[in-house]
């Protein structure tokens, strides 16, 4: 137990000191680094080093033609690849002027709902670990590993599916496959006891989970946090309701949040948008076969296509928080500058280091994975 | 001022030692560490290979903290040039004899990135690779695949001279330091003295020594303690 | 409600000088303002229209006009919509002022810029290098920077030789152009023409890297 409004005490300076918590850590989820100074076990100040991932994204973009950066583009967020491909996608039919045809719209949430599932699953079990707790991993990895294998199943690629273009989606959905995933569906819930059994009700979890990185709702606002984060504080805002696209305006589904805005407060919200997706996916999966038509408007010839000048700015719900492009085009067949805004640039620089502040030692690992902060995204 | 490190390597004068010697590779070869560095994309596809679903474990690999109790290096993917400095040091701290592993491609030739001005393209100008695993990204079973080629070096180091790559870092230590330094500068300098161990482990040669090395002697420092800056 | 709502920003901006506004589709406006009003119209649009989320602040590098272009998109959960207030600085003594008092999450993206075109941010309270800490070229975001010319100078590539091109090579055969020789980025501009970019690349000249 924790008391929770602790000050650190200043002993004077020759108590203080510094560790670096260094890219090859299993305590900082993928390769990022974070400096702490310390008096005791208690942080003083921490600062973000980041870098160890930089590929110069933006730049390679600007030297491929538009079709050929639809193979880079879901290498920016590893765990979650399938958005980038989608809001790329929409930024670039929407400085064309056209619009993807419904049925591949369709097609288009389930790819995103999967992929939403199969990252939180992921994030379960990375949560867990910081904890102590290394079972969750192997159940969240084991049944992430069946969603994958939906996906290899409609797109060819388990991770990186490179199943999106601008006007619509590559192939057509082969004969099956919406009862293998209704099945799957199916098993997922049929764990739902076991999950909190095992992880969202035990006590030894809640127990180092609550009272870790509380953030108040001013506190989220002005420091630009957004996705299940902000839920976790009592804000219900989440782009599928607020600024939609696709065909979420056509679906039921409802918006989680929990009012503590704490570690455990966040692994709630993750939780009960899973089964929020599950709802989402069951309605797709009752309405596609009754829609029929093509599944791409059709587009020049990708090798010679010069889109138009114009620009554009579209935002999509990851699993992590609002992620939006931002995509200039001069009327040439390469982009002429794309910025990636990715949802961990806000949350593993400017909030970790604010929660940082007065948290112990041993809660920083729990803070930055309960925070989903995923450092390919920061450096692009 | 550095002390020379004066240790002579005794030959070995049992003719049976060869025998210990196969059996030696057979137990190493049945029972790995690996040090996971997440260096890039390919660590998302190490937790499945690992986990229950496509088991490592039963091969006798198991992940492994920190580099100076570990065996196999894993480089997951693309290595940015301020990884590249952090392995090549993590590297040097691990205790021979140690394995490299590249997976994907970009560890071969540059793979997607190729065009990137902070990726470095030919992982083997920097350290010596064993085994490549290709793919953008390798399924898990390409990874096992890949990890029980490299128990089969190691079983038959002795006959095929395949398994020992890391004394190639010893025998030719002036090419690779000249390939880190031309991409770092010639300050490049780590806290290991690979000229010692080279000496422990009787592998000099004439490539372990040359106008890299002399460059190196005259800014090697000693390790100093790290000042507080925040 | 959208309208009344879209009516009410033309008329709090209508105060600032020389501002167009564009309603571009729902939920997007754009507005074009001149650089020493934006922070006029940031303030405003934060104070009386409740836009409190800086979702991004992107920059644009025109080097024909010689200018670079911010864009700073706001979002208002209220009102469900985005604003980008776009605006043109001087390409040669690049330079702004911060709006970190306004909106935190500017301390992140404004730092992301400095690195990566060069342009500094007078009130920012970081401006120092994040990303590319061991970098010492040019900032490499910049339409001058010629990364391919970069790589094609520093780095080797793996000899590719398997046996069947070999066997193809012994016959007469063989890859027309080489590896090394394959320009896919042009410089400056996005040049689409091969001869265009084979005459440019002779003019490059390559910077420093990653050497201190």
């Amino acid at each position: 137990m924790r008391p929770e409004n602790y000050q650190a005490v200043q002993l004077g300076e020759s108590n203080e000191y510094e560790i670096f918590i260094g890219p090859n850590h299993p305590g900082i989820e993928g390769n990022y680094a974070f400096r702490l100074q310390l008096d005791g076990d208690i942080v003083i100040k921490g600062t973000a080093d980041a870098g160890y991932l930089h590929r110069g994204f933006e730049k390679l973009m600007e030297g491929r033609l538009w079709i050929q950066n639809l193979a880079i583009v879901p290498r920016i967020c590893v765990p979650d690849p399938a958005p980038m491909e989608v809001v790329y996608s929409m930024a670039v039919e929407e400085i064309m002027g056209i619009q993807a045809p419904t049925r591949a719209q369709w097609i288009r949430v389930m790819q995103l709902e999967l992929s939403r599932v199969a990252a939180h699953l992921f994030t379960f079990g990375g949560h867990a670990a910081t904890v102590g707790m290394y079972t969750p991993m192997f159940w969240g990895v084991a049944d992430r590993d069946l969603v994958l294998d939906l996906f290899e199943d409609f797109t060819g690629g388990r991770v990186y599916s490179i199943y999106n273009i601008p006007g619509g989606v590559r192939r057509e959905l082969p004969d099956g496959f919406l009862q293998k995933v209704s099945n799957l569906l199916d098993y997922l819930e049929s764990r739902q006891d076991d999950y909190d059994n095992l992880l969202f009700g035990n006590k030894i979890f809640v127990n180092r989970a609550k009272g870790v990185g509380t953030l108040s709702k001013k506190e989220a606002l002005e420091l630009g946090v957004t996705g299940p984060n902000l839920r976790a504080c009592g804000l219900p805002f989440d782009i599928r309701k607020n600024d939609p696209y696709l065909v979420y305006e056509q679906l039921d589904f409802d918006i989680p949040t929990q009012a503590a805005g704490n570690a455990m407060a966040r692994i709630l919200v993750r939780r009960d948008e899973l089964f929020q997706s599950i709802r989402i996916l069951r309605q797709v999966i009752e309405k596609l076969p009754s829609i029929k038509g093509p599944i791409r408007t059709t587009i020049p010839n990708p090798l010679s296509w010069n889109v138009q000048a114009g620009e554009a700015y579209t935002r999509v719900e990851s699993s992590k928080g609002e992620l939006a492009y931002y995509v200039v085009s001069n009327g040439s067949d390469k982009p002429y500058r794309v910025h990636v805004r990715g949802p961990s640039s806000m949350h593993a620089v400017q909030t970790l280091e604010y929660l940082a502040k007065g948290a112990r030692l041993e809660d920083i690992a729990q803070t930055m994975f309960s925070l989903d902060a995923c450092p390919p995204e920061v450096d692009r | 001022m550095k002390k020379e490190l004066l240790i002579k390597q005794q030959k070995r004068s049992n003719p049976l030692a060869h025998v210990f010697d196969d059996f030696i590779g057979f137990c190493q070869s049945k029972s790995l560490f690996m040090l996971h560095y997440c260096t890039g994309c390919g660590a998302i596809e190490l937790p499945p290979a690992m986990t229950s679903r496509f088991d490592m474990e039963r091969l006798g690999i198991q992940p492994m903290v920190t580099p100076r109790q570990a065996d196999i290096l894993l480089i997951t993917g693309y290595v940015s040039i301020k990884t590249l400095k952090r392995v090549i040091l993590t590297y040097e701290q691990m205790q021979s004899p140690k394995y490299v592993i590249g997976i994907c491609s970009c560890t071969v030739n540059g793979g997607m990135y190729w065009q990137s001005y902070a990726t470095a393209k030919k992982l083997n100008e920097y350290m010596p690779v064993d085994v490549y695993i290709a793919g953008c990204m390798p399924r898990p079973e390409a990874v096992i695949e890949g990890l029980k080629r490299l128990k089969n070096n190691i079983m038959q180091d002795k006959k095929q001279h395949k398994g020992s790559a890391w004394k190639d870092y010893y025998k030719n230590y002036d090419y690779y330091l000249g390939n880190q330094q031309h991409l770092f500068g010639d300050d490049w300098q780590t806290p290991v003295d690979v000229i010692a161990e080279a000496k422990l482990y009787g592998l000099e040669g004439e490539g372990t020594y040359g106008k890299n090395t002399d460059k190196l002697k005259k800014v090697q420092q000693p390790l100093l303690p790290q000042e507080m800056k925040l | 409600m959208n309208a009344m709502n879209n009516k009410s920003i033309d008329e709090i901006l209508a105060k600032v000088n020389g501002i167009k506004i564009t309603h571009k589709r729902a939920r997007r406006i754009r507005v074009d303002v001149a650089a020493d009003s934006l922070t006029t119209v940031l303030e405003l649009i934060k104070g009386q229209a409740s836009y409190v989320h800086l979702s991004a602040i992107s920059c644009v590098d025109w080097i024909d006009d010689n200018q670079f272009e911010l864009v700073y998109h706001v979002w208002s959960y209220e009102e469900n919509c985005l604003i980008s207030a776009h605006t043109r600085i001087d390409r040669e003594e690049a330079k702004f002022v911060s709006v970190y008092d306004l909106y935190k999450p500017a301390d992140f993206f404004e730092r992301d810029i400095f690195e990566m075109f060069g342009i500094f941010f007078i009130g920012s309270p970081r401006m120092e290098k994040f990303i590319l800490t061991e970098w010492y070229g040019m900032p490499p975001m910049r339409k001058d920077f010629d990364s391919e010319a970069y790589v094609q100078e520093t780095f080797n590539w793996t000899e590719y030789n398997p046996d069947w091109l070999q066997e193809i090579t012994e016959q007469g055969g063989g890859i027309a152009i080489k590896p090394e020789e394959i320009r896919m980025a042009g410089q400056l501009h996005n040049m689409s023409t091969h001869r265009e970019r084979e005459k440019a690349k002779k003019d490059h000249v390559v910077g420093k890297g990653w050497k201190s």
